[in-house]
């Protein structure tokens, strides 16, 4: 049982802090407040379908920057997915990078765009990261028979 | 040739003197080092140091001309082309001085040869054919008188044969006895002797040249006959015969020599004169010495009994004589009887030379081998008397100089070794001054070789020839020059046309080359501009990133946000002007195309002047908007054009403006009406006349295009009350980079394109802009534009319904807009009171409302209807200072019945200093009851003040400048608040479907510069649910204490009810601010029944707010069938999961086409249902409840929200449907909103979207409780 508070508190501590860090948002902590008895792998679903959509998005982004003739609109059109569905999930760095990359997309500056892309997977990565290590200590405590504070 | 050439060119050459067009030639060439280098003309060596001074020059001239070049070149690579077509230019410059100096040495040497020629052919030909002449003639002349001298040779020698062959005969014939019997007898003797004379007489006679011929016997007997020339005598001369025996003299052999007979001096010779031609005697024989006369030939003189010559000189002659001498032998051929001599003059020969050179010139002698001279042509005496007697005179010594010259010359040359045969022919032998012919001959005689000399002068023959050749000479020397000096004049000439064209070319080419570089930098330029806006765009575009990102943050305190706001507003206006600077060289270049859009015109001017309002605030300078009630509201145009000349204009005025006024003025006509107006507006202005003709071109044109359209002529003045402009720059001020003043760009700043671009864009709107004189220092800005209204909505905007009679109060600081609003309130028939002041205004409001504690103090009710209607007097006598004017409005004003009072109090009116301000607000409360305030605030009102008006329910805020839209906001929020009262009681009004969208809410309208103060009309398909609506409300608006909340979505609308203005404002408010109020409402005292209600209205949410702060989230939706339109599936997923939890069912699509088709299904369902339903028969049962709302994304694929959102509404036409659709959009801009709401959206929502701000939106837009 001791196990299962340390772990809590250590969930406790780790959402804290990627909430102080302004990696998440309001917005997750909505999600995770949707998640109900009736569909207990929301936040889980959602999440993984954000990872599934945003590597798409990448491929996408890559393949039309890539182009000799880079169609900013497509770009665009792209960026505003990812931000939509980053905004959506709380990933705040994420969004505000889009934010950034659409602008250099109205103003047609490739090498910026370039950079943003970089940015966008390096933002990516690392929250993909941190909401695994979130969900894997969550799985841990309801292995260990804990329920998983709530905020 | 060649050598005549050589010694012809330098002549022909060097006469083009150094000043003649050939050594300054005026093109240079290009460096010509080899050009010609062993051309003629460098034999000189002054031509070459003049060439190479020349060629230094032009080399100079070259590189000068080439490093331009080089640094023309260096530039650009794309005038590669044109470099090459500049040294073209050059290069055949040069090629053209070349040609002509080509032309002029060709010409040269031509004219040098055909003169060269000419002489040739003139001189030397005749020369050398009159030399052969000459030659002949030479010979001739010397041959005849070597052949007379032959021919008197050859006669002498025959005469002297026959008379030796005659004498033989007769001495034969004598002798024979004499030598056979016995010595001859003397009279045998005298026989021989007799007939010996008489032969020799004959043959005397028959030779008339012969100058003697004598008989000189053996024994010394002499017979001789003489002749002499001069005294034309003959003589018989014979020696003594008496003397002589023959017999002795003729034998004796050894003793016959000439001895015997010279010194003989005893013997007596005679002569006897004869008759010349019969041989008579005469005259007496004289005796005469011997030997005296003639030479008689002796012995002595043939001694090998050959026959001898000689050249004697005689005593009595003064020419040679030519003498020859025979033996006579004896009959038995061994021995030498006599000896015969015959003489000849030589003078015949003489006179045959002087014949001669009588008829040609020239000297001609003979001399003998010696040199001794024999005959000449001239006079001069032959024989020169010495000593011993007369001698012949050597040719070097003759007296005659020609001769004597010419001998010595001879004898200088060859000296004594004449050269083999004697024969020299010299043409050019200088003797004395002058030129001879000399030409001699040898005539090898045995004994008497003679040389014969001429010499002719060369003048005689070639005198004529040479003088000709000279002449000849001369004149082609002239004629040549003169041709060649012409032919260089016209070469010159001729091709100074061509190096004329050649200048002009490279004038023109240097031309084309100064445009391209014009035009290349005028490229640069636009190239410039455009990467600099680009360059310029993108930290633009971070910047508006990052502030987006900012904004986002949902952490910010209001005012934050408020200046975050501000600050992108302005960077995305400093993004315009950098669009607009590529606007404007696509204007120039005609590349702009404008926008046809709808717009609402009086909502961008507002907008402006808003924007503005601030600069002109902090400079103390009032703007004002004034535009006509008659003005459509929409109009079709580009709207972002048309606020880009407003911008300008009103920044620009207020630049130049310190203090005083800013008023934009608009009004317009119909164009149809235009020419009927046009015509006094021409008298008023003359300066328009150009326009109004310009107009009238249009008319046809524009009456034929756009007769469907309305089209409208839009006029605007800009005046401010600047520094003004200098009338003769008021054309020049519309020009690009132009400035009135030069020092303006220093204290004002400005890059004076905005005039210039506003004129573009004015023009292109088919408009024109001025400036117009004026009275007042500024300036007055005209500009009109042509703009369509759409044909259906020519509704006037101002519809406030003043029935009532309503006073307005109107403190406002500004003079000019206060003027102007009260014109235009007087103009709907409000009464209008003016205070400038607070001062004034406390002076005129215990004026309008303190009668009522005098005379009806029953009559204090909340009803205001009959306050005040007496006790001027007494007012008049209170407000001393009130002027008379004010008093008798003020009179009218309470004669009414009924009124409403709006007081409308600028912030600025208050005094901040101290706490005045909050007894000053004390003050105008005691009123509250009687009038409703309302408030104009600066953007720099401090929020204390802002609050404190909240506190105490002054909740008509608007922010300056009032204008007319603000204006009407205030007059309905007043007034409709109060009919709304009296609906209220009538619990259910039903009639007005109206509903306003009180577009801001209360706290964003505190904002300062919100430009967001409109009042928007939308129709609400369900007024049946207007009661649940309050409620409902006013509870979800209190479920949101916090402000940052409704801070971060503008979007978060207040609706309410055009009968609840003022109640949904106040919930509004309360909405950010309700506890407050709350807990602060019992401050407001003297509440009149209004505040009292709305206290009471709010309270209850209040408890229910607190009740069911955070539970009762759930089920909210409950009942609801909502759509949610969204591509991508993770926000789907959320919506659906926000939606679910709060109770509704939810359907899902993922675009616009399936939206439009689900609808288009749901609303035939209900057509039918409803078509079942009138019919009375019993309605089937619909498959899915019919949507309540469509949450629509707006960018979608396939089709996106806007254009689903259109279809949608199309599809609702003609039904009696309004579904309410609220669009999800990532963009937080209003602009963004506006385009929602223009496509027909009821409201909208920020992605991402959060539960509570999502339930509570949907609920408003339904109207829906909890229940």
């Amino acid at each position: 049982m001791d196990n299962v508070i340390q772990l809590q508190k250590k969930l406790v501590d780790y959402k804290t802090s990627l909430f102080n860090e302004g990696i998440l948002d309001d917005q997750f902590t909505q999600l995770q407040q949707l998640q109900d008895e009736s569909n207990p792998d929301f936040v889980v679903e959602v999440v993984s379908l954000f990872f599934k959509d945003s590597e798409r998005l990448f491929d996408e982004l890559a393949k039309t920057l890539d182009q000799q003739n880079v169609d900013f609109n497509r770009l665009d059109a792209h960026v505003h997915q990812l931000k939509g569905s980053s905004s959506s999930i709380g990933a705040q760095r994420v969004q505000k990078v889009c934010i950034l990359f659409r602008n250099y997309c109205e103003v047609r500056n490739i090498e910026e765009c370039l950079k943003c892309l970089q940015q966008l997977k390096r933002e990516y990565y690392f929250v993909k990261n941190k909401l695994e290590t979130l969900f894997k200590l969550e799985k841990q405590i309801m292995e260990a028979g804990g329920t998983i504070p709530v905020q | 040739m060649p050598e005549k050439a050589l010694e012809i060119q330098p002549i022909t050459i060097t006469t083009p003197t150094p000043n003649s067009p050939m050594a300054t030639p005026p093109p240079p060439p290009p460096c010509r080092t080899s050009a010609t280098p062993d051309s003629p003309i460098m034999t000189t060596p002054r031509r070459r140091a003049l060439h190479r001074l020349t060629g230094f020059t032009r080399s100079l001239s070259c590189r000068r001309k080439r490093a331009p070049s080089g640094r023309r070149m260096c530039p650009v690579d794309q005038q590669d082309d044109f470099q090459q077509a500049s040294t073209h230019c050059l290069t055949s410059y040069y090629s053209v001085f070349v040609v002509r100096l080509a032309i002029m040495i060709m010409l040269a040497i031509l004219i040098g040869m055909l003169t060269v020629l000419t002489w040739h052919f003139t001189k030397v030909y005749t020369t050398k054919s009159l030399d052969t002449l000459a030659y002949g003639l030479r010979y001739e002349l010397l041959q005849r008188p070597i052949l007379r001298m032959w021919n008197i040779l050859n006669s002498t020698s025959e005469i002297t044969t026959a008379q030796v062959k005659l004498s033989e005969y007769v001495l034969r014939k004598y002798s024979s006895p004499v030598t056979q019997a016995n010595p001859t007898s003397q009279a045998q003797l005298v026989e021989l002797y007799e007939t010996m004379k008489a032969v020799t007489w004959s043959l005397f006679q028959s030779r008339k040249a012969l100058n003697a011929i004598t008989i000189n016997y053996r024994n010394g007997f002499v017979q001789a006959f003489h002749r002499d020339h001069r005294s034309n005598n003959t003589f018989y001369i014979y020696s003594d015969l008496s003397n002589y025996s023959i017999s002795a003299g003729m034998y004796s052999r050894q003793g016959w020599n000439d001895q015997s007979i010279k010194g003989n001096i005893s013997a007596i010779w005679y002569r006897e004169p004869l008759d010349p031609n019969t041989g008579i005697k005469i005259g007496k024989a004289k005796p005469i010495p011997a030997d005296d006369l003639i030479n008689i030939a002796g012995l002595s003189q043939v001694p090998d009994g050959a026959a001898t010559w000689d050249v004697a000189v005689s005593k009595y002659t003064d020419s040679p004589l030519l003498s020859a001498a025979l033996p006579v032998f004896g009959p038995s051929n061994q021995s030498i009887v006599a000896v015969v001599g015959v003489t000849t003059a030589l003078s015949s020969v003489g006179q045959l030379m002087k014949e001669l050179v009588e008829v040609h010139s020239g000297h001609i002698y003979l001399t003998s081998q010696e040199g001794y001279l024999l005959a000449t042509s001239t006079n001069a005496p032959l024989l020169a008397n010495t000593s011993m007697g007369p001698e012949l005179v050597m040719a070097v010594d003759s007296q005659d100089h020609v001769i004597r010259k010419g001998a010595r010359w001879l004898q200088a040359i060859y000296g004594n070794k004449l050269p083999p045969g004697h024969v020299v022919h010299i043409e050019h032998a200088k003797l004395g001054k002058e030129d001879y012919y000399i030409d001699s001959f040898f005539l090898n005689l045995k004994r008497l070789p003679i040389v014969g000399v001429i010499i002719i002068p060369r003048e005689y023959i070639m005198g004529k020839a040479d003088q000709r050749a000279f002449k000849t000479l001369i004149i082609l020397i002239s004629a040549s020059v003169c041709i060649l000096i012409i032919g260089c004049l016209c070469i010159l000439i001729l091709t100074n046309g061509v190096s004329k064209e050649m200048k002009l070319r490279a004038e023109l080419i240097s031309h084309l080359d100064a445009r391209r570089r014009a035009e290349a930098s005028n490229n640069y330029k636009s190239q410039f501009l455009a990467n600099m806006s680009h360059e310029l765009r993108t930290p633009m575009a971070a910047i508006i990133g990052l502030l987006d990102i900012v904004i986002t943050d949902s952490s910010l305190a209001s005012e934050h946000y408020a200046s975050l706001t501000q600050i992108r507003k302005c960077s995305l206006a400093l993004l315009r002007l950098l669009n607009n600077i590529l606007d404007l060289s696509k204007v120039e270049s005609g590349k702009l195309v404008l926008e046809e859009a709808d717009f609402n015109l009086g909502q961008e001017l507002e907008g402006i002047v808003d924007m503005h309002s601030v600069q002109c605030i902090n400079q103390d300078v009032e703007l004002v908007l004034d535009l006509s009630d008659d003005m459509p509201e929409t109009f079709r145009g580009d709207s972002a054009r048309f606020v880009e000349i407003f911008s300008n204009l009103i920044s620009n005025s207020i630049k130049f403006t310190k203090s005083g006024h800013v008023i934009v003025r608009g009004w317009c006509e119909n164009w149809n009406a235009f020419e009927d107006s046009g015509k006094s507006l021409l008298e008023q202005k003359k300066s328009w006349c150009a326009l109004r003709s310009k107009f009238k071109q249009q008319t046809n044109y524009v009456k034929k295009t756009c007769k469907k359209e309305n089209k409208m002529i839009l006029w605007f003045e800009i005046e401010d009350t600047g520094c003004g402009i200098d009338p003769a720059k008021w054309e020049t001020v519309f020009d690009s980079f132009e400035q009135a003043d030069a020092s303006t760009t220093r204290k004002h700043g400005g890059t004076g394109l905005g005039l210039s671009i506003v004129r573009t864009l004015v023009n292109k709107m088919g408009g024109e802009v001025k400036i117009v004189k004026k009275d007042s220092p500024g300036i007055l800005m005209r500009l009109y534009l042509l703009l369509n209204t759409p044909s259906d909505g020519s509704e006037q905007s101002c519809q406030v319904d003043f029935s009532k009679p309503t006073v307005v109060v109107l403190a406002l600081g500004g003079s000019v807009g206060r003027g102007i609003t009260s014109q235009w309130l007087r103009r709907n028939k409000v009464s209008t009171i003016e205070a400038s002041d607070w001062k004034q205004l406390t002076l005129i409001l215990p004026e309008l409302f303190n009668p009522t504690n005098e005379c009806n103090g029953s009559e204090e009710q909340p009803s205001l209807s009959e306050p005040l209607e007496e006790e001027q007097p007494l007012s008049s006598e209170e407000q001393p200072s009130l002027s008379q004017t004010l008093k008798e409005e003020i009179l009218n004003i309470k004669a009414m019945k009924d009124q409403v009072f709006i007081i409308v109090v600028d912030i600025g009116l208050l005094d901040f200093k101290a706490g005045i301000w909050l007894s000053q607000l004390d003050y105008l409360d005691q009123f509250t009851g009687k009038a409703k305030f309302a408030w104009t605030l600066s953007h720099n009102s401090s929020s204390m003040v802002k609050a404190e008006l909240r506190k105490r329910g002054h909740v008509i805020v608007v922010n300056k400048p009032l204008y007319k839209t603000k204006m009407i906001q205030i007059l309905e929020a007043a007034l409709q608040g109060r009919t709304l009262e009296i609906e209220i009681c009538s619990s259910d009004g039903g009639a007005s479907t109206n509903k306003a969208l009180v577009d801001c809410d209360i706290a964003d309208a505190l904002v300062p510069l919100s430009l967001g103060d409109k009042i928007e009309r939308l129709i609400n398909s369900r007024p049946t649910r207007y009661q649940d609506f309050i409620n409902h409300h006013i509870e979800f608006t209190d479920q949101n204490p916090e402000p940052s909340n409704s801070s971060t979505d503008s979007e978060n609308q207040s609706q309410s009810s055009p009968k609840l203005p003022d109640n949904g404002l106040e919930s509004g408010r309360s909405k950010s601010k309700g506890k407050e109020i709350a807990s602060t409402s019992d401050e407001s005292q003297n509440g009149s029944p209004t505040s009292k209600r709305q206290k009471m209205v709010s309270s209850p949410p209040k408890e229910k707010g607190s009740s069911s702060s955070s539970g009762c989230d759930e089920e909210k939706l409950r009942g609801l069938h909502i759509l949610v339109v969204e591509d991508t599936l993770l926000l789907q997923m959320v919506a659906v999961k926000i939606l679910l939890k709060a109770g509704a069912t939810v359907n899902a699509v993922s675009d616009g086409l399936q939206a439009v088709e689900a609808m288009t299904s749901m609303i035939d369902s209900l057509v039918r249902r409803n078509e079942a339903v009138k019919k009375g028969l019993e309605p089937e049962p619909l498959k899915s409840p019919p949507y309540d709302l469509i949450l629509m994304d707006c960018q979608m694929p396939v089709m996106d929200g806007y254009e689903a959102t259109k279809e949608i509404r199309r599809m609702e036409e003609g039904t009696r449907m309004h579904i309410q659709i609220i669009a999800q959009t990532a963009h937080a801009m209003s602009t963004d909103r506006e385009k929602c709401l223009a496509v027909g959206m009821d409201g909208y929502l920020t992605k991402p979207l959060q539960d509570k701000i999502t339930v509570e939106t949907i609920m408003k837009h339904l109207g829906r409780s909890i229940d």
